[in-house]
C-alpha cells in the first residue's frame, strides 16, 4: 500500500507538510496564554526548517530524477494516488518557505494582538498548503493543497488585516479561486483524455501525465487555463490588480508569505506544469508571454516609481520583479530557467525582508506614506543600515542575490530574443531609480519629528528575524553555485522536454491560429 | 427467493415506530415528548442497519413493483442518516419554540419512506404512491409552525406547487402508459427503445415528467416556491425538505432518464442542458442579492440542483456511469453541507431568541461562538467546492463526467457559476468573522443555558464529519456509487 523511497529512513515529504497542519489544529484545541501558541508555532516551524535543511543536505544534487518518492493509493478507482516527490526546484523553494514562515513568528509576536489562537493556527495551516503544493506529484493532491493554500490567507488578510481588509480579501480570493477553477477543469479534461482507452481510470499521476502526448488543440487550451492561473499567482501582467490592495491591507506577516511564497507557487507551476505538460504549445505561446512579462517588468517599475505609499512601492516592485521570473523562465534554455529560479528564490529572501522592514517601521511611525517619513538614519542608525542593504541587493547589486537571478534571467532572454532583453533591462535601471529615490526620501532629507528619537532602534527579535535573509542574499550573491547546483539538473531536464518542438519553431504561431481556427 | 415483506423490512420498522409515535404522544406529559426524538433517530439507525445487511442481496419484490439492489441500498441509507441527523436538529428548538408535538417525529418518518419507496420503485403506480407519502408528510412539515403566517403561508404554496406537479408528472405517466401498455420500468423500456413508439405524445410525456421533477427539485423555471417554502418552514424542517426530496428526486430522475428513457437521449438531453443552465444561472445570480441566510441557502440549493443537472446531461452521453456515480455523491456529500448550514442556523436561533436568519444577525459570530462560525465557514467553504471538503470532490467529480462526457464547455460554465457562488458563500464568512454586530445582541444567561443542546451539536459535529471525511477519504463513498449504478445500467 503504502511505500516511500529510502533516502533517509522516515518519510520526510509528509512529515514536512502535514506537521504544521497538526500544530494548527493542537493549537485550535489548546487552552491557555497566548505565549504557548505562539512558543508552540515557533517550535513546529523551527522544527519544520532544520526537516527542510536535512532535506536539502540529503537531496542528490546531481540527478534530475524525483527524489524522495513517496506513494499511497487515494482514490484509486479515479486514479487519485497520494504522490509526493521533489526535485531541486521543490528543494529550494520548500527551504525558502521553511524559512520564511519561521521568521514570521518572531515578526508576528507582539504586532498580533487580537485571536491570536486563530492567526497562529491560520500560519501553520497555510505553510501545510504551501509546502505541499511543491512536494505534489499528483495532480489533484496538487489542487488540493493549491486550495488550501487560499482559505487561511484569505482569512489573514481579512481578520487582521488593515481598513480595506474585507475588500482586499474577497479580491485576492475572487481572482486566485477564477484561476483555480479553470485549472481544475483543464485538469479533469487531460486527467481523462491521458487514459489508455474509455474504460481505464483517469489519470493524475504526473509521471505518467509527462509521457502522454495530447494534441495540439488540446495542448492550447489546457496549457491556457493551466497558465492563467498561475499567472493570476505570479501576478503577470493585466491580472495583478489584486495583489497591490492584498499587500496593503495584508498584516506583515501576511504580505511576507505572500511576496516571499505564493506567489513563487505560480512561477514554480509554470515549470512544473505547463511546460513539461503542453512543451508544443509552450513554444507557440511564448513570446506572446514574454511580451507580457516585458510589459510587467517596465510597468511594475514605472508603477513602482510613482507610490506614495511603501507597501505599495514594494508591492508593484514584486509585479516588474516577477517579470523577470515568467522572462527567464518563457525563454526556454536552461540558463533563463536557472534565472527565473534564482529570481524567485532571490525575491523571497529581499521582498520578505523588505516587507518585514515596513512592517517593524509601522510599529514605531503608524504611518507607511513616505512623505511622512525622512530623515529615519539619524534616530534609526541600525534600521537604515539593514533598509540600505536590502534595497541594494533588491535592485541588482552584483555580489548580492538580486544581481544574480537577473543577471541570468537577462542572458537566457538574450539567446532567445536580443531586443526583448534589451527592454528587460531598462527594469533594472528603472529598479535603481525607484528604490534609491526611496531610501532616499526615506533614510534622509530632513527629519520630520523630533519624537523619533525617543523610539527605540531595531530589538534583538526584529534583526534575528532579518539576519538569515541578508547572510542567504549574501550568500547567494557570492556563491550562487550552492543554489544553482541544486536547480541545475531539473532546469535541463525541463528543457529537454521542450527541445523537440524548438525545432520546428517557425510554424508554431500559424498552426496555434489554425487551430484556433479549426474551432468555429 | 425472500419473503416479500421481509423486503421491505426497513420501512416497515419505521412505519410501526411512526405510529407507535403518533399513538403515545397524547399520552406523554409535555416534557416527555422530547424522548420521542431519540424514539425515530433509533428507528432510523436500526432500519440503515438493517439496509445495511442485505446490501449483498438483489431481487424484487411485490411482483415489479421494488427493486433492491446496490442503487436503492445507497439512497435508502443516506436518506436513512438524513432523516436522523434532521431529528438530531429538530428536537431543541421545537422544545424552546413550543411546538412539542411528536407528531413531527413521525411525519419525519412517513417522509421518508415515502423517499425510501421513491428510490427503490420500477413501477410507475409505487414510485407515486411514494412521491405523494413523501410529499403530503413534507407539506405538513413546512407548516408545523401552526400559529405562524408564514410557516401556514409556507405549507400552502408548497402544497399547491406540489399538487400541480404531481399532476403533471401524473399525466405524463399515464401518457407512457398509453405508449408502452405496462406500468413496469423495464417494459416501458423496451417498448420505448423497440416500439414504434410515436415521436409527439413521447414528447409530451418527456416533458411532463420532467417538469414535474423540475418542480420537486426546485429547477428553474419551477423553482419559486424554494425561498418561500425555506424561510417560511421551521428551520430544522427547512433542513430535511432542502435536503430529502431533492436525494430522492434525482434518484428517480435517474432511473426515469437513464432507465425507461435512455433511448430518448436525443430528445431530453437539449431540455435538460437549458435546465440546467438556467437553473445555475437564477440559482447563482439570486443568492447574491439575498440578505435572508434561509433564502440565501434556497437559492445556492437551487444552484446545486443545476449542477446535478449537468451530470444528468453527461448520463445521457457517454459518461453514464460516471455520471450517475457522481451524482450519488454530491448528492451524498450535499446533505451533509447543506444540513450543516441550516443547522447552525438552528443553532443560532436557539442561542438567541431574536435571531432573524440575516446576514447582520451573524456579525461578529467568531467571537461569540467561534465553533459554530468555524464550523459555518466548513459548510460555506464546502458548497463553494474548495477542498479539502466533500464539496469540492463532489463537484470535481461532477466535472469529471461533464468533461469526459464531451461538454467541457457546460464545465466551464458550471465554473463560472462557482466562481459568482462563492461570492455569497464568502460573504457569510466575512460577516462572521470580520464584522463587529452593530448592535450587541442580548442573551440572558438563562435563555443560554436553555439553548444549549447536545444532540444538536451532535448533529452538527456529524454534518461537519461529513464533510471532512467526504473530502480526505472518499474513497469507500465512491465506489458504493460507482458499485450503485452498475446494475443499473446493466438491467
Amino acid at each position: 500500500m503504502y511505500e516511500f523511497q529510502s533516502q533517509i529512513g522516515f518519510p520526510i515529504l509528509t512529515l514536512l507538510t502535514f506537521l504544521p497542519a497538526v500544530g494548527g489544529l493542537a493549537i485550535l484545541f489548546m487552552r491557555g496564554k497566548p505565549r504557548l501558541y505562539k512558543s508552540l508555532t515557533l517550535a513546529v516551524t523551527g522544527v519544520n526548517f532544520l526537516l527542510s535543511l536535512v532535506l536539502i543536505a540529503y537531496f542528490d544534487r546531481y540527478s534530475a530524477e524525483m527524489q524522495f518518492v513517496e506513494k499511497a493509493p487515494w482514490i484509486s478507482s479515479l486514479g487519485i494516488s497520494y504522490h509526493m516527490a521533489v526535485d531541486g526546484i521543490s528543494v529550494l523553494l520548500i527551504m525558502l518557505t521553511a524559512l520564511l514562515s519561521l521568521i514570521i513568528v518572531p515578526a508576528s509576536w507582539n504586532y498580533i494582538k487580537d485571536r491570536e489562537m486563530q492567526f497562529f493556527a491560520a500560519f501553520l495551516f497555510l505553510e501545510t498548503g504551501m509546502i505541499g503544493v511543491f512536494c505534489a506529484r499528483d495532480l489533484f493532491l496538487f489542487y488540493v493543497f493549491w486550495e488550501i493554500m487560499l482559505i487561511p490567507m484569505y482569512f489573514i488578510i481579512g481578520v487582521w488585516g488593515g481598513p480595506r481588509r474585507i475588500y482586499a480579501a474577497i479580491k485576492f480570493f475572487l481572482f486566485t479561486f477564477a484561476g483555480s477553477l479553470l485549472m481544475l477543469i483543464a485538469i479533469v479534461a487531460i486527467a481523462y483524455l491521458a487514459r489508455a482507452n474509455q474504460y481505464a481510470t483517469p489519470v493524475f499521476d504526473m509521471d505518467l501525465l509527462e509521457k502522454a502526448t495530447f494534441s495540439y488543440s488540446v495542448q492550447i487550451f489546457a496549457f491556457l487555463a493551466f497558465f492563467i492561473a498561475f499567472a493570476v499567482k505570479v501576478p503577470m501582467w493585466p491580472l495583478h490588480t489584486w495583489l497591490p490592495d492584498a499587500h496593503v491591507e495584508a498584516p506583515t506577516a501576511g504580505s511576507v508569505i505572500l511576496a516571499g511564497v505564493m506567489l513563487k507557487v505560480g512561477g514554480y507551476g509554470m515549470l512544473r506544469l505547463c511546460i513539461p505538460l503542453f512543451p508544443d504549445a509552450v513554444v507557440a505561446i511564448a513570446p506572446y508571454i514574454l511580451v507580457l512579462s516585458l510589459i510587467a517588468i517596465v510597468y511594475g517599475a514605472l508603477v513602482s516609481l510613482v507610490q506614495k505609499d511603501l507597501k505599495k512601492l514594494v508591492a508593484y516592485s514584486s509585479v516588474s520583479h516577477m517579470g523577470f521570473v515568467t522572462a527567464g523562465i518563457f525563454a526556454l534554455n536552461v540558463i533563463g530557467i536557472e534565472g527565473g529560479i534564482m529570481v524567485m528564490f532571490s525575491h523571497g529572501l529581499l521582498t520578505g525582508a523588505l516587507f518585514l522592514m515596513v512592517g517593524f517601521m509601522y510599529e514605531r511611525l503608524h504611518t507607511r506614506e513616505i512623505a511622512d517619513m525622512g530623515g529615519l538614519a539619524g534616530p534609526f542608525p541600525v534600521m537604515a543600515g539593514f533598509l540600505l542593504f536590502f534595497t541594494l541587493a533588491s535592485l541588482g547589486l552584483p555580489g548580492l542575490s538580486g544581481f544574480v537571478g537577473e543577471f541570468l534571467s537577462l542572458m537566457g532572454l538574450f539567446t532567445y530574443n536580443k531586443a526583448m532583453a534589451a527592454v528587460a533591462s531598462i527594469g533594472i535601471i528603472l529598479a535603481a531609480a525607484y528604490l534609491l529615490w526611496m531610501f532616499q526620501r526615506v533614510m534622509f532629507t530632513g527629519l520630520r519629528d523630533d519624537k523619533w528619537y525617543k523610539f527605540p532602534d531595531f530589538s534583538l527579535r526584529e534583526m534575528a528575524s532579518l539576519l538569515p535573509l541578508g547572510f542567504l542574499a549574501i550568500w547567494a550573491g557570492v556563491y550562487p553555485n550552492t543554489f544553482l547546483q541544486l536547480i541545475q539538473p531539473s532546469a535541463t531536464r525541463i528543457t529537454e522536454k521542450i527541445a523537440p518542438y524548438l525545432a520546428d519553431h517557425g510554424g508554431a504561431i500559424e498552426r496555434l491560429f489554425a487551430s484556433l481556427g479549426g474551432l468555429f | 427467493m425472500q419473503h416479500q415483506l421481509l423486503a421491505i423490512m426497513p420501512e416497515l420498522m419505521l412505519i410501526a415506530t411512526a405510529v407507535v409515535i403518533l399513538l403515545v404522544d397524547p399520552l406523554l406529559p409535555v416534557d416527555g415528548r422530547r424522548g420521542l426524538s431519540w424514539l425515530g433517530i433509533a428507528a432510523s439507525l436500526t432500519a440503515a442497519y438493517a439496509t445495511w445487511i442485505s446490501r449483498g442481496e438483489e431481487f424484487t419484490a411485490f411482483s415489479h413493483g421494488i427493486a433492491l439492489d446496490k442503487y436503492s441500498v445507497f439512497f435508502k441509507i443516506l436518506l436513512l442518516v438524513v432523516a436522523a441527523m434532521a431529528m438530531l436538529l429538530s428536537e431543541k428548538h421545537l422544545f424552546l419554540k413550543r411546538h412539542l408535538l411528536g407528531d413531527y417525529y413521525g411525519l419525519v418518518l412517513f417522509t421518508t419512506v415515502g423517499m425510501m419507496i421513491m428510490v427503490e420503485a420500477i413501477d410507475l403506480i409505487t414510485f407515486f404512491v411514494g412521491l405523494e407519502l413523501m410529499a403530503l408528510t413534507v407539506y405538513l412539515l413546512a407548516g408545523f409552525f401552526r400559529y405562524q403566517e408564514r410557516s401556514i403561508e409556507a405549507a400552502l404554496k408548497y402544497f399547491l406547487g406540489g399538487a400541480f406537479a404531481s399532476n403533471f408528472m401524473l399525466f405524463g405517466m399515464a401518457i407512457l402508459y398509453g405508449l408502452s401498455g405496462s406500468t413496469n420500468y423495464q417494459e416501458i423500456s423496451d417498448a420505448v427503445r423497440l416500439g414504434p413508439a410515436p415521436a409527439g405524445p413521447l414528447a409530451i410525456a418527456v416533458v411532463l415528467i420532467l417538469a414535474g421533477f423540475a418542480f420537486k427539485v426546485s429547477a428553474v423555471p419551477f423553482h419559486n416556491w424554494a425561498p418561500d417554502v425555506y424561510q417560511g418552514s421551521p428551520t430544522p424542517a427547512a433542513a430535511f425538505l432542502s435536503v430529502g426530496p431533492k436525494i430522492a428526486g434525482f434518484a428517480a430522475i435517474l432511473k426515469f432518464f437513464t432507465l425507461i428513457l435512455g433511448s430518448q437521449s436525443g430528445t431530453w438531453v437539449p431540455m435538460m442542458i437549458a435546465l440546467s443552465l438556467a437553473t445555475m444561472l437564477v440559482g447563482a445570480t439570486m443568492a447574491l442579492l439575498q440578505k435572508d441566510l434561509k433564502r440565501m441557502l434556497a437559492y445556492s440549493s437551487i444552484g446545486h440542483v443545476g449542477y446535478l443537472l449537468l451530470a444528468v446531461v453527461a448520463t445521457g452521453h457517454t459518461g453514464r456511469n460516471l455520471g450517475m456515480a457522481a451524482i450519488l455523491f454530491y448528492l451524498a456529500a450535499y446533505a451533509f453541507m447543506n444540513m450543516g448550514a441550516f443547522g447552525v442556523l438552528v443553532f443560532m436561533a436557539n442561542r438567541r431568541p431574536g435571531f432573524r436568519d440575516t446576514l447582520d444577525d451573524m456579525a461578529g459570530l467568531a467571537r461569540r461562538y467561534p465553533w459554530a462560525a468555524a464550523i459555518m465557514s466548513l459548510f460555506m467553504l464546502s458548497l463553494t467546492g474548495v477542498p479539502p471538503t466533500a464539496g469540492f470532490l463532489a463537484k470535481f467529480y461532477l466535472f469529471s463526467a461533464v468533461v469526459d462526457s464531451g461538454f467541457a464547455w457546460l464545465a466551464v460554465i458550471g465554473a463560472l457559476f462557482s466562481l459568482v457562488s462563492a461570492f455569497f458563500y464568502l460573504r457569510v464568512i466575512i460577516y462572521m468573522y470580520m464584522r463587529e454586530p452593530e448592535t450587541e445582541l442580548v442573551e440572558s444567561g438563562a435563555g443560554l443555558e436553555a439553548g444549549k443542546s447536545w444532540d444538536l451539536d451532535l448533529g452538527l459535529a456529524i454534518a461537519a464529519g461529513g464533510v471532512i471525511l467526504l473530502g480526505i477519504l472518499p474513497a469507500p463513498v465512491v465506489n458504493a456509487a460507482q458499485d450503485a449504478v452498475v446494475k443499473l445500467l446493466g438491467n
